[in-house]
């Protein structure tokens, strides 16, 4: 609080107001004002990152929900899962002869006179949920946070009253008390419980029933997010982003169900739906201040200041390597193919081609060895990438699950599916579970679903009377007894186990500094040098000249491999030697085919 | 009372979703009469008009909730928020008073508002009588084409009084056209002068038949400019807008007092009409009659209260319109009256509008606002846009000429095609198209040809006799797995202006061509479109074609050379267009092309259908370095050089599909003579290929089919070029075309030379005449060797006899089988089993 007359963290809308009153009186009129920032956010940006208070803002997840008062700074980590469009609402408007914003809020804090001047100003609408599949040690540890949350609640209240009394900040506190306890207190009006913390429990339990919680299968406690965007333009905002939002979080008096019934039916059909099935109490708004978008390894939130040496990425590698090799049996080969998949992502799309994709697909795999290797090999994946999933396939999950996402017209809502991941997502599908059986019409279309994210990266949401084609970054392993003929991968290893070894003790040192590797090796550059080019060309040729059978598909193959291979070894340059290393991979390959 | 006339007010625009309307009109002639008395009424209520805002139009009641006039009220209901006093007579008749004044109604446009104080709408510089005047010149004055003695919207006014119609559709381009001024107004601010609109109107509509009773609304579509969903924003609000999208729900029908009528149950007295006044209908208390007074006696009749159809839809953005990464945006729609239900979901419509938006009240018990608004649109005019397909696909596709591509203004299509024109002149522009289709696809340059052929197509020419000709051209694509025939296939379906995509396995015959259905409701029998007849008049892609069923398959026969699809079932006997060209594609039988077999027996598909294919290409995986060195460069290309960088000089997918769509909608070109004789030269040198001096064999390698589909390739050719003339060059290209896909596919590899007959009857000249040579080999032996009715000889014995005959030729047991059935047909022989017996 040193120098800024708000604490940032308790009091946001305080500083939202200074900094507005500011503009205005430095001479900005409201219509300069819109559609853009009069400071507010480049305070907040140089006090959390400049400053380092980023690690002070409370992260908002489904355990700190209740105990972060509202109107305070939180931050949200979370994937877009719907854009709800945008929404109009009165910028700014005068009281009296004193302009005033809503910016930031859902209900003004002072009576806005009926007749007096108003702006009408837009934000976006963004439906966020906590990344699907997210394995739980990417969090950060939260409990300071939330002890710091906890003891916010009695002194800190106090004390942010003592400040507002300086300026004109009553209304602000008696809103947000009002509105702290009201959130529960309608709810007891129609449930008729009254210990408040059983109304949290149940608030939170209903706020993963079908209806809010757009990603089916999903943990429980998972807290989605509707998140307001100002100022900010249509394109750095994608589907399927993740991105951390700090920014107000308010509890939103909205019409609640009791409410609605005496509104006229038509009030009703013109609210965007979003709010009836999006009720506050359930989906906390999120008024965002600063955003940025983070990329897989962000999310893996250890990252080692120092840069990766050659030496210390080989002894990584090797370390990783092998780890992979005993949760595989002593199946040298597959390792090597494993990590050279934990590597792969698209880095680049011409036309309807993904390149940089790798899938695999380890076959050979029977009832028997499968729950000795599946298990290590789902464990393993599991421990080193941030976001995995593993699907048993079977005819009755293909024939029920829905793996593409759906717009709902009845809801205006895009229910999630299966499908829908995150950037950099892993995905393990074990075949092996599948019996002979008859697909219905969901059936043979999540095949399609399936095939197609397999061989293109792309995945078709399902808008009713159109598909819309979303492009897609995830690994896929498939598990399979013989190759797998629904699911192409583009590598088919068969599966040698030599031994079963005894599942290794990890130490946590290790882990991290595998997972380190894992994220910033697969974002590193890659270049070609001529001279290495033409060496590639020539074994091409070569290689067609002798096998007719190769195609397209296996030298794009290759290069992928080639180029992962290098970049295995922290080199951002295609070798020779690494070309040579992934021939005789797959030569070693092609003999087990034999 | 009771054969009143129905008040003005009735065909309102109805506006607000929970305010009703206090027109202006509706109140100044709510009481009973006929028109022409309330008409005479008038001008005495105008006299004491004072300048008030004529905001208590249709609209008016809306205004009171939008948040840009200042004046809004917020409140409301019966909580005794401020208002504006309820609209009188005066207020209303003012706008009107205008072209009241002088009774010489014709002709004096220009003097009409020299009585009344000048007006203002509320905020604005626009005046009242000015608008009144325009509007008024426009109506009576816009003449689309000025030899024509009456003016277009007169015309149309006269026509709905015929028609007893409700609303006069008006084209803003007209109205751009005619007062740039007006439309700059309209746009601006809807609200006040649509109202002024149909004040307009309706005092002509009077002035014409004074006995016409409906309110005439003004419906104004084809804005200059159309917004994109996405950027509505809030400098919209209050503003005509123009927005294209799809309707994802609608509804139900939503019936809306609009006036009601209150019976006293004491007495029995019937009230005055009560109109709506912002959403409520206050009831009255006390009953109206003097000798009653009844208190809370007042009940409402339903069935003499007024009801309006109210309607709310959803629209949402069309898929081409989003952003990568982004969902659709929707927007509701506010439907009345006659627009109720004018479009089902899954239409594609474009609606003009007045953009809204309504505040948020917290609850009905809360006294504060939410700072929220809800936005929609007061839907004025809708036009459904009955494509089947996103108009990318045929941006620039025209029906009859004079209603081109909506999104472009004449100046922009002008534009469009004088750059299209300035393409076509270039002189590679067929390797250039060539280059530009599917450009990630590698070689194959021929068959690529190919497809930019069948894509621009031939002309189709029925002849008065009745014969026609079609001018679609067919092509089947054979090759190994991997060679990227499906990717080809996708590509051209994504490019031909109307296209289907089906998979061989998956389609039925009745699936492709058409089916009878009972509708479930009615009963009647309907008939439903198969793939192609949906493809009419573009390109039926049809993958894995071998693995058709032969049902299927023989469907395809009629559509293919008769372009039709014929239907007798269940009481319907119909014959449907289908002019579709065929692009299939199908995989050798053996999974590999075996060179060693012919076509037919390569992809087992009957030869009357095979002869139906103008060009059939093999797309063989060929061992050639050159090819694959190509192929590596590519491959790394494409992993390590940035994608765009190695894409030059190709035409975009938007430039192709246009160019496309243009030629093949404007240009048709002719034969010219030299063009002709060529042809004819060209056909008799290809039969007379088959002819080898000295040879007895004769092999067809040409026959009329095939000339026909040279016509068609070089008018597809000449197309390309944009020219109307059809050049001895297109003829040659068209000769080497189908040579290269004839000799791709129809060269007997015993020979090496061009057999036809290998297509259509699946047995080459060569082998036609090893079969016969082996008959009379077999007829000698028999001859020789067999005596009538002696005993019967097995086959291998005949067969080992042969081969010491033939001396070392291959001989098989299939090929003696065959020639024995042959003779057993002439009656020589008789076959039993193993064994044979000279009869």
């Amino acid at each position: 609080m040193v120098g800024l007359p708000y604490d940032l963290l308790a009091n946001p809308l305080g500083a939202v107001r200074l900094t507005f009153q500011k503009a205005v009186e430095s001479g900005s009129g409201p219509a300069t004002l819109e559609g853009r920032d009069w400071g507010a956010a480049d305070l907040f940006r140089q006090f959390l990152f400049d400053d380092g208070g980023l690690s002070q803002v409370p992260i908002l997840n489904a355990a700190s929900v209740r105990s972060i008062p509202p109107n305070t700074l939180v931050r949200f980590r979370g994937m877009i899962q719907d854009m709800l469009g945008n929404e109009f609402y009165v910028g700014a408007y005068k009281d009296g002869g004193l302009w005033r914003t809503n910016k930031f809020m859902d209900v003004s804090q002072f009576p806005m006179d009926l007749s007096s001047d108003k702006r009408v100003w837009e934000r976006r609408l963004l439906y966020c949920v906590p990344v699907p599949w997210l394995n739980s040690w990417t969090e950060p540890s939260s409990e300071v946070l939330l002890n710091r949350c906890a003891s916010w609640t009695s002194p800190q209240r106090e004390k942010r009253q003592r400040e507002d009394d300086e300026t004109i900040d009553h209304m602000d506190m008696e809103v947000s008390d009002q509105v702290f306890q009201g959130s529960p207190h309608t709810k007891k009006m129609r449930g008729g419980q009254l210990s408040p913390s059983s109304h949290s429990d149940e608030c939170m339990v209903e706020g993963t029933c079908p209806s809010t919680s757009m990603v089916p299968g999903f943990e429980r406690n998972s807290l989605p997010c509707l998140v307001k965007i100002y100022d900010s333009t249509e394109d750095d905002l994608k589907l399927n982003d993740i991105f951390e939002f700090v920014g107000v979080l308010t509890f939103d008096p909205e019409v609640t169900p009791a409410d609605k019934e005496d509104s006229d039916e038509l009030e009703n059909s013109f609210c965007q739906e979003e709010s009836a099935h999006l009720p506050p109490s359930k989906v906390p708004r999120l008024h965002c201040l600063v955003h940025r978008k983070l990329a897989v390894h962000d999310v893996v939130s250890i990252s080692p200041v120092v840069e990766p040496k050659p030496n210390q990425v080989k002894e990584v590698r090797e370390a990783l390597l092998g780890h992979l090799t005993a949760a595989l049996g002593n199946d040298v080969l597959a390792a090597e193919f494993m990590l050279l998949h934990l590597l792969s992502k698209v880095h680049a799309r011409v036309d309807t081609l993904a390149v940089g994709k790798l899938s695999l697909n380890l076959t050979c795999f029977n009832k028997e060895n499968m729950s000795v290797f599946g298990n290590s090999l789902n464990l393993a994946v599991k421990n080193l990438l941030p976001i995995t999933h593993h699907i048993p396939l079977s005819v009755d999950y293909l024939n029920t699950t829905t793996l593409a996402p759906r717009k709902d017209y009845e809801t205006n809502r895009l229910m999630s599916g299966v499908l829908q991941l995150a950037e950099g997502s892993h995905l393990t599908i074990d075949e092996t579970h599948l019996q002979a059986g008859t697909l219905n019409t969901v059936g043979v279309e999540n095949v399609r679903l399936l095939k197609n994210l397999l061989e293109l990266q792309k995945v078709e949401y399902d808008f009713k009377y159109y598909k819309m084609e979303m492009t897609t970054d995830v690994q896929l392993l498939v598990l399979s007894e013989g190759k797998s003929n629904i699911l192409p991968a583009d590598l088919v290893v068969p599966f040698r186990p030599i031994s079963v070894g005894s599942p290794e003790m990890v130490d946590a040192e290790a882990l991290k500094a595998w997972r380190w590797y894992l994220a910033s090796v697969r974002s590193l550059p890659h270049s070609i040098e001529p001279e290495m080019q033409k060496v590639v060309e020539d074994d091409m040729v070569a290689a067609r000249q002798a096998d007719r059978t190769l195609g397209s598909q296996d030298f794009s193959r290759w290069l992928t491999m080639s180029r992962l291979m290098s970049a295995s070894f922290g080199e951002t340059c295609m070798s020779l030697e690494h070309w040579q290393m992934v021939k005789e991979l797959e030569r070693l390959r092609r003999e087990r085919h034999q | 009372m009771a054969s009143d006339s129905p008040p003005a007010n009735i065909h309102d625009r109805p506006s607000s979703p929970d305010d009703s309307i206090s027109s202006p009109i509706g109140n100044t002639f709510s009481s009973p009469g006929d028109p022409t008395r309330r008409r005479r009424r008038r001008p005495s209520a105008a006299a004491d008009a004072t300048p008030t805002p004529p905001q208590n139009s249709r609209f008016a009641a809306n205004a009171a909730v939008t948040p840009t006039p200042p004046s809004s009220q917020r409140t409301r209901g019966g909580r005794g928020g401020r208002r504006n006093p309820p609209s009188t007579p005066a207020s209303a008749a003012t706008p009107s008073s205008a072209d009241e004044a002088p009774p010489s109604s014709e002709g004096g446009d220009g003097d009409d508002a020299d009585e009344a104080p000048p007006m203002f709408v509320w905020g604005t510089n626009i005046s009242v009588q000015d608008v009144n005047a325009s509007i008024l010149r426009f109506l009576r004055h816009y003449r689309e084409d000025p030899a024509q003695t009456e003016g277009k919207y007169m015309r149309a006014i006269h026509h709905v009084i015929e028609v007893e119609g409700e609303s006069l559709d008006v084209d803003a381009h007209n109205v751009f056209d005619y007062d740039t001024d007006l439309y700059t107004k309209m746009v601006r601010y809807p609200l006040e002068v649509l109202a002024i609109f149909d004040i307009v109107l309706m005092d002509m509509v009077s002035r014409i038949n004074p006995l016409f009773e409906k309110h005439i609304q003004a419906r104004i579509f084809n804005l200059k400019a159309s917004t994109c969903m996405r950027n509505l924003n809030p400098s919209d609000i209050e503003k005509m807008v123009s927005l294209k999208g799809m309707i994802i729900r609608s509804s139900s029908i939503i019936p809306e007092i609009r006036e009601a009528m209150f019976r006293c149950l004491v007495c029995g007295y019937y009230s005055d009409p009560i109109v709506v006044d912002r959403g409520r209908i206050s009831e009255p208390t006390i009953c109206g009659k003097q000798e009653c007074l009844a208190k809370n006696s007042m009940t409402l009749v339903h069935n003499r209260c007024r009801f309006a159809d109210k309607q709310i839809v959803r629209l949402q953005e069309t898929p081409d319109e989003i952003p990568e990464g982004g969902t659709p945006h929707t927007v509701s729609l506010l439907m009345h009256d006659k627009l109720v239900d004018a479009g089902k979901p899954g239409d594609r419509v474009e609606v003009t509008g007045i953009y809204r938006a309504m505040s948020v009240r917290v609850g009905p018990i809360h006294r504060t606002v939410k700072s929220l608004f809800k936005t929609y649109i007061d839907c004025l005019h809708i036009r459904k846009s009955d494509k089947s397909r996103m108009p990318a696909a045929h941006p620039m596709e025209t029906e009859n000429g004079s209603s081109r591509n909506e999104e472009d203004s004449p100046a922009d299509y002008e534009d469009k095609v004088e750059k299209l024109r300035e393409l076509s002149k270039h002189p590679d522009i067929y390797e250039k198209l060539t280059r530009s289709l599917a450009p990630n696809i590698w070689e194959l340059e021929d068959v690529k040809k190919g497809l930019l052929c069948q894509l621009f197509g031939g002309n189709a020419l029925s002849l008065a006799s009745g014969a026609s000709f079609r001018g679609d051209i067919n092509i089947l694509l054979v090759g190994d797995p991997g060679t990227s025939k499906s990717q080809l296939l996708t590509y051209i379906h994504k490019l031909s202006p109307r296209g289907i995509y089906t998979s061989g396995r998956g389609s039925s015959a009745v699936g492709l061509t058409a089916y009878v259905a009972k509708d479930p409701e009615t009963g009647e029998t309907v008939l439903e479109s198969g793939a192609l007849v949906l493809s009419d008049k573009g390109i039926c892609c049809i993958d894995e074609f071998d693995k058709m069923s032969d049902s299927a398959r023989s469907m395809l026969h009629e559509v293919m050379e008769q372009q039709t699809v014929s239907i007798a079932k269940a009481g319907i006997i119909a014959s449907l267009n289908a002019r579709t060209s065929v692009l299939a594609c199908a995989n050798p039988s053996g999974s590999r092309y075996n060179p060693r077999l012919s076509v037919i027996d390569n992809i087992h598909l009957p030869p009357t259908l095979l002869s139906r294919f103008d060009l059939i290409y093999l797309i063989l995986d060929k061992a050639d370095e050159q090819t694959d060195r190509r192929l590596a460069r590519h491959i790394v290309a494409l992993h390590f050089e940035n994608p765009e960088s190695s894409q030059e000089d190709v035409l975009d997918l938007q430039t192709l599909t246009e160019y496309v769509s243009y030629a093949r909608n404007h240009i048709h070109p002719q034969l010219s003579d030299e063009a002709a004789e060529e042809l004819t030269r060209g056909y008799v040198e290809m039969r007379r290929r088959g002819n080898f001096p000295g040879s007895s064999k004769k092999v067809i390698t040409a026959t009329p089919r095939q000339i026909e589909s040279l016509i068609r390739l070089s008018e597809a050719l000449a197309r390309i070029r944009f020219s109307e003339l059809v050049e001895k060059k297109d003829v040659i290209e068209a000769f080497r075309l189908l040579e290269v896909a004839l000799q791709q596919s129809a060269t007997d590899h015993s020979t090496g030379t061009i057999d036809m007959d290998l297509i259509t009857t699946g047995v080459s000249a060569s082998e036609r005449m090893r079969r016969e040579n082996l008959l009379s080999a077999t007829r000698n032996i028999i001859m020789e060797k067999m005596q009538i009715g002696g005993p019967s000889s097995r086959l291998l014995e005949l067969l080992d006899e042969l081969k010491k005959q033939s001396s070392g030729a291959e001989i098989h047991l299939n090929d003696l089988r065959n020639s024995l059935a042959t003779l057993a047909s002439e009656g020589l022989v008789s076959v039993h089993g193993d064994t044979v017996k000279r009869i």
